[in-house]
Parts: C-alpha cells; structure tokens; sequence
C-alpha cells in the first residue's frame, strides 16, 4: 500500500491535537503526516488574532499515518479560537490519546491552554502529552517553566517540539504511544485491533 | 522571534528566573504607560538596566534601581529578543537577581500583585521547587522567609504553615509571595477534572456527530466512538513506523 492509501475496512485510530489559538497544531500534523492535511481554515477577522497569524482552523486538521495494509492513525487537529471549542468532544471521543500543544514564547496563552485541559480532562481520560512549541527560538521559555505554569506533575511529559521539525514531532508522538502503551495490561489478549 | 506578552500573564521575577534558567542572552524591553525599561542580560545574568520616560527619553533610572522600579510594575508589555551582542556589555548591576526580586517585592504593598496568574488561599497547598545543582544564589533570606520555607515540606497546606509557624494569614502569604517569586516554593500542581462518563455517554449519543464522507473520521462509524482496545502489538508496530518516518 502507498502511504496514505486507505484501503476499505481499514482500522482506524485516531490521536487528537489540541492546544490554545496559534500554538502550532496545524504544522505538527503537516509535519508528519503521510498526506496532505486537509485543513479548513479561514481568514482570521479580529485585529489582535490576525497579528498573530493570517488565517486559523475552524473546523479541523486532518491527517494520516498508514501503519500497514489494515491500519491507520489519523491525526486530528482542534479549532484553536475559544468560539469553536464545541468541537473538542466530537474530536476526543474515541481518540488513543492527545497533544496539547504550547506556544513556549507566548505566556499570554497559559491561561487558555489551562482551561483547554481542563475541558478535556472532563471529556476524555485518555493519555496526553504536552508539546512546547517554538523551541528553535532562542528567547522561547524553557521546558521546565512551560510545567510549572500548566501546574503539571511529574508523570505527565512535557516535551520540547519544534513542530516544523519531523524529528521532534516523531519523539512527541511516540511518547504519547509510550504513556498509552503504559496503560495497556501486557498479559491482555490482542483485540481486534491488533496488527 | 521573540518572547512577547504582559507582565499580567508573567511576572519580571519570572522572566528573571527564566533568564537565569536558560540562560539566556538578549534583551527585554518593557513599556509601562510613557516609560520604557530595558534590561539587558548575558548568560542569565542581568548585566544593565535603565528607564526612561516620555518622547525626551529623560533616564529616570539606571542600574540596580531600573529594575527593582521595573519589578513594582503590573501591567507592563515586554519582549525579550535573543541578542548575542550583549555578552560584551559592561557590568552596571551590582546585585543578584533574587536580592533584586526580593527589594521589588518588599516595596510592594500587595506583593501576590506581583503574580496576578497565581492565588494563595489558607488551602494552598506547597512544594519546594526543583532548584538546578549549578544554582549559585546570593540571596540571604530573613527570619521568617526561613521559617515558611522550612515548614513547606512538612505541611499539608498553608493553614498548616500558619499553625506550625505561628506567624499571621498575611505574614504567611506575603512571605510565601517571597518565596515564590525567587523561585524556591512553587504552588502543587491541582487535581484535574474527571471525566464525566455517564454524562460522556449519554451526550455523546444525542449529539449529531460531524459527517464526512469516506474516510472514517469520527461521526461515520468508521472510527471507534468509545476508548478504543489496542493490543501492545498493534502500539508496538505504530511505533516501529512512526520511528521509520
């Protein structure tokens, strides 16, 4: 199978990507997937959003990874604007796990990313890792700083990401894979979603 | 590219901490109303400051004194650039970042102003912070900034400070203030919410889900709507692909 092809009765699993307006979400997928995203974005109309960036994910992101012949992981961006958070269910529900993904040079977006974790932490008990984006710049905060401030304990990862670079976002995927795995009895008999 | 925000979503001792965490190289300027403040910073040290006010630029400040003015500011812009060049300025502050922060903090009447992102409540409950091995810190903390800090590990909460130190509410929260903003105390990170699960359930069975045609994005069955089962092997050959990407 070519990547990217999805063939008929193929299992699908999905990780979501969430993270407050502008952290990065929709070049963490560009950056991996086997496709090209399908965005829906559109052009952002309040000032102090569009300084920020030109046009934002209104419905979702949407890519994929083809593990093999009968198994995909489909990577699913949220809405970051706080308007379309009626999204986050549809998207979570279902999901392996998610990325919460962090400006690291934008403390202005704490508060939102909080709130952000927060609500999914009521939808989905699901594993999750923090990716803080932005690190290639010199001034961004540190990693350590980024968990102090999302109140974060020490078994949930906080990673450093870059997520214009594969090789930072593969290390934050496979980390969640990781904390998922981690929860998976060994001895368990493989479901249906087995490879 | 650059760190950007207010001094409402991060505070300067903040930003002094991250400095010396980095370390960082650059230069932060900050707006307060018609002065603007500059501290300049090599390898996380603070190395010169100066605030000037108005279109004249009259130097209202400089050195030391610039920044324990810019630590009394609450509502300040900032940004801070990366800039190498720094490294060769001369040395103009005289004191360390935490004697700086700590002068700052004693000139505020309300010092938990100085972190409006943080609140304490006699329900607070505390931990030390993690302080790297290489930390060198001339600070000298007083009587009761030692008393707060070496009940922390033993108390469940502030209440539990306040009995155990026999100091007041507010001596109590102003000191932890302190404490804070040098770095040594941090707020235990909370609970989070549980998910709701019957409510999940149910919500999720009266709510039209998202339609797209075709490739099994949620809502057309195609993708498990529960927790889905995986297998450690299945895990293990998304793994083995992702690495191979």
């Amino acid at each position: 199978m070519r990547n990217g092809e999805i063939t008929m009765n193929a299992l699908k699993l999905k990780i979501v990507i969430t993270g407050s307006y502008a952290a990065g979400k929709t070049q963490f997928i560009r950056s991996i997937s086997d496709i090209d995203p399908v965005s829906t974005d559109y052009d952002v109309t309040p000032d102090d959003e569009r300084e920020l960036k030109h046009n934002t994910t209104v419905a979702l992101d949407f890519g994929t990874i083809a593990i093999n012949e009968r198994v995909s992981l489909y990577l699913f961006g949220t809405p970051g604007q706080e308007r379309f958070d009626f999204m986050w269910e549809h998207l979570s529900i279902g999901a392996l796990g998610y990325v919460v993904m962090v400006d690291s040079c934008r403390p202005g977006h704490f508060a939102e990313t909080l709130r952000l974790m927060d609500r999914f932490a009521e939808i989905t008990d699901a594993p999750f890792v923090v990716a803080a984006n932005k690190q290639d710049d010199p001034a961004a905060l540190p990693v350590s700083y980024v968990r102090r401030r999302l109140g974060l304990p020490l078994e949930i990862p906080v990673l450093p990401c870059i997520a214009t670079d594969r090789a930072t976002v593969k290390t934050v995927l496979l980390t969640l894979l990781q904390q998922i795995a981690a929860r998976v009895p060994k001895s368990a008999t493989p479901s249906s979603a087995s490879a | 590219m650059a760190l950007e925000g207010s001094l409402q979503d991060m505070s300067l001792s903040d930003l002094i901490q991250v400095f010396r965490m980095g370390p960082k190289t650059g230069v932060l300027l900050l707006l307060n109303e018609d002065e603007r403040g500059v501290i300049y910073v090599a390898a996380g040290r603070m190395v010169d400051a100066a605030i000037v006010r108005g279109t004249e630029r009259v130097v209202v400040a400089k050195g030391d004194e610039a920044v324990i003015q810019m630590l009394t500011w609450d509502n300040a812009g900032f940004v801070f650039r990366h800039n190498p060049s720094v490294q060769t300025r001369s040395i103009r502050i005289e004191n360390d970042g935490e004697w700086l922060i700590l002068e700052g903090m004693r000139r505020r009447e309300d010092p938990m102003r100085a972190m409006p992102y943080q609140s304490l409540s006699l329900d607070t409950r505390l931990q030390l912070a993690p302080v790297p091995n290489d930390a060198k810190s001339g600070v000298s903390l007083n009587v009761n900034q030692w008393r707060v800090l070496s009940q922390v590990a033993n108390s469940k909460d502030l209440r539990d400070i306040c009995r155990a130190t026999g100091l007041g509410t507010e001596a109590v929260i102003r000191t932890v203030a302190e404490l804070m903003s040098i770095g040594l105390v941090e707020v235990m990170p909370p609970e989070r919410p549980r998910p709701q699960a019957a409510k999940q359930s149910a919500r999720a069975a009266r709510t039209p889900q998202l339609a797209f045609a075709g490739n099994g994005i949620p809502g057309d069955g195609g993708v498990d709507e529960e927790q889905p089962s995986v297998s450690q092997n299945l895990l293990n050959a998304i793994m083995r692909r992702i690495r191979g990407l």
